[in-house]
C-alpha cells in the first residue's frame, strides 16, 4: 500500500519551488524554469497587483511594479533563503519597487503637469463610457464618491503608516508578517496601524460631515 | 486593562485597545459587561470591514481577470526574453577578416585634439600680426543716392493733403494716359471750383 504524502503547506510548497527553478535554472532548462516560475505568478498575482496599486493609486504604474517585481524576483531567485516566506520575499521587493517609482513619480511630478485621471486613478477615453446593465448611474456614482474618499484618505496616511495599514488590513498580514516584509520592528508595526486608523477615521469623519454641510448649503441654494 | 483606560476613560476601552482587539481576534472581558464598549467595538469593526472591502473592490476593478490574464502573459514574455541567448550582430566580414596592418598611419586622437587647438592658437595670432602690420585701406565713400526710391504705400500712414496726392501722381503718368490727364480737374482745382 503506497505512503500517502501530506499536502505541502503554502510555504513549503513555494520554497520547494524555488528549489525546483534554482535546478532547471542550473540544468540549462529555462522552458521548465519559467513553466515552474508561472505557477507562482499565478498565485500571487492578484495579491501584487492590489498592494501595487493601493500603494501607487495608479493603475498603469501598479502593473508595471507587479511585472518589475516577478522579473527581479526571477532573477534573484538564487539568492531567495527558504527559512523565509517567499511571498514575504517577493512583497519586500514588490514594496521597493513601488517606494522607487513614487520617488521617481515625485521627481517628474516636479516639471510636468499631472494628466487628469478618474477616481480609479488612471486616465480613461470618454468612448470608454459605455451604458450597462449593472447598478444604476447615482450608485455608481456614490460608490465612486465613497471609493474616493478612502483612497484620498488613505493617500494621505504618512508612508509607513500607509504602508503597515495596507499590509496588515487590506492584505490581512500579522503584525509578524509585516515587520518581516518592512523591515520594522514588530512593535512599530502596532503602532503605525493603530496611528494609521486613528487617523484614516478622522480624516474620513471631517469629510463625511464636509460633504453633509456642502450638500445641504447646495439644498438651501436651490 | 490599561492604567490609562482606568485614570482617563473610567475604565472604558481606548481606540487603540479596540482596535487591537478587533484585529487581533481577541475579547477583552470589558467588553462581556460594558455595552457603550462593545457598541463602539461593534461600530468600528463594521467600519473596518466596510473600509477593507471598498479597498479590495477599487483594486479589483482596477486589475480585472482579463488584465491579470495579459500581465502574466507580459510576464512570461520577457522572462523569455531575459532567458534567450543574447543576439550579437557579426561585425561585416571583411572589416573582420581584414588583418590590421601596422602601416604607421594610425594617428591617436589626442594629437588630433592638440592640433587642433595649436592651429586656432597660431591663426589667431598671426591674424592680429597681419591685422597691425597691414596699412589700412581708405574707405570708400558710400556711393550717393541717385535714384530716390519710391516709397511703399503704407496702410497705416495717416491720410496725406490732397495737392501732394495730386504732385506725386503727375509724376507718374505714363504717355498714353496724359491726354485723359490733362482733361481731367485735378482735385485742388475741384477744392477752389467749390468754394
Amino acid at each position: 500500500m503506497a505512503e500517502q504524502v501530506p499536502p505541502l503547506s503554502p510555504r513549503e510548497a513555494d520554497a520547494r519551488v524555488a528549489i525546483d527553478i534554482r535546478a532547471y535554472q542550473a540544468d540549462g532548462q529555462l522552458d521548465a524554469a519559467r513553466e515552474r516560475y508561472g505557477e507562482v505568478v499565478t498565485r500571487y498575482q492578484r495579491r501584487a497587483a492590489r498592494i501595487a496599486y493601493h500603494y501607487l493609486r495608479d493603475a498603469a504604474d501598479a502593473d508595471e511594479a507587479v511585472q518589475d517585481a516577478f522579473i527581479k524576483a526571477y532573477m534573484h531567485i538564487g539568492t531567495f533563503r527558504e527559512d523565509l516566506p517567499f511571498e514575504v520575499w517577493f512583497t519586500r521587493i514588490l514594496i521597493n519597487g513601488c517606494l522607487d517609482r513614487i520617488k521617481a513619480r515625485r521627481r517628474r511630478e516636479r516639471w510636468i503637469a499631472p494628466p487628469v485621471l478618474d477616481s480609479s486613478g488612471s486616465e480613461r477615453d470618454p468612448a470608454d463610457y459605455i451604458p450597462s446593465h449593472g447598478p444604476s448611474p447615482e450608485d455608481v456614482v456614490l460608490a465612486e464618491e465613497r471609493r474616493q474618499q478612502l483612497m484620498g484618505a488613505v493617500a494621505e496616511l504618512p508612508e509607513r503608516q500607509r504602508m503597515v495599514f495596507m499590509l496588515s488590513h487590506f492584505d490581512g498580514r500579522s503584525s509578524r508578517e509585516v515587520s518581516s516584509m518592512t523591515g520594522l520592528n514588530e512593535s512599530t508595526v502596532r503602532v503605525h496601524l493603530f496611528r494609521a486608523i486613528r487617523r484614516l477615521r478622522g480624516l474620513l469623519v471631517t469629510r463625511k460631515i464636509k460633504g453633509q454641510n456642502a450638500g445641504r448649503n447646495n439644498r438651501a441654494n436651490r | 486593562m490599561r492604567i490609562a483606560d482606568v485614570l482617563f476613560r473610567q475604565g472604558h476601552l481606548s481606540e487603540d485597545a479596540l482596535t487591537n482587539a478587533i484585529l487581533s481576534g481577541e475579547h477583552p472581558v470589558h467588553l462581556e459587561h460594558c455595552e457603550d464598549c462593545s457598541r463602539r467595538a461593534r461600530e468600528l469593526g463594521l467600519w473596518l470591514t466596510d473600509m477593507r472591502a471598498e479597498a479590495l473592490a477599487a483594486a479589483d476593478d482596477a486589475f480585472p481577470p482579463e488584465k491579470l490574464a495579459l500581465q502574466q502573459s507580459q510576464i512570461m514574455r520577457r522572462l523569455e526574453q531575459l532567458d534567450a541567448p543574447p543576439r550579437v550582430i557579426a561585425f561585416p566580414a571583411q572589416a573582420v577578416g581584414a588583418p590590421r596592418t601596422n602601416s604607421g598611419r594610425r594617428v591617436a586622437p589626442a594629437w588630433l585634439g592638440v592640433a587642433a587647438a595649436a592651429g586656432l592658437v597660431i591663426g589667431v595670432i598671426g591674424g592680429q600680426v597681419s591685422a597691425r602690420f597691414t596699412p589700412e585701406a581708405p574707405i570708400a565713400p558710400a556711393p550717393a543716392q541717385t535714384e530716390q526710391v519710391e516709397p511703399e504705400p503704407n496702410v497705416s500712414t495717416p491720410p496725406v493733403n490732397a495737392s501732394l496726392l495730386d504732385y506725386d501722381l503727375e509724376r507718374h503718368i505714363p504717355d498714353p494716359l496724359r491726354a485723359y490727364d490733362e482733361g481731367t480737374p485735378t482735385m485742388v482745382q475741384t477744392q477752389y471750383a467749390s468754394r
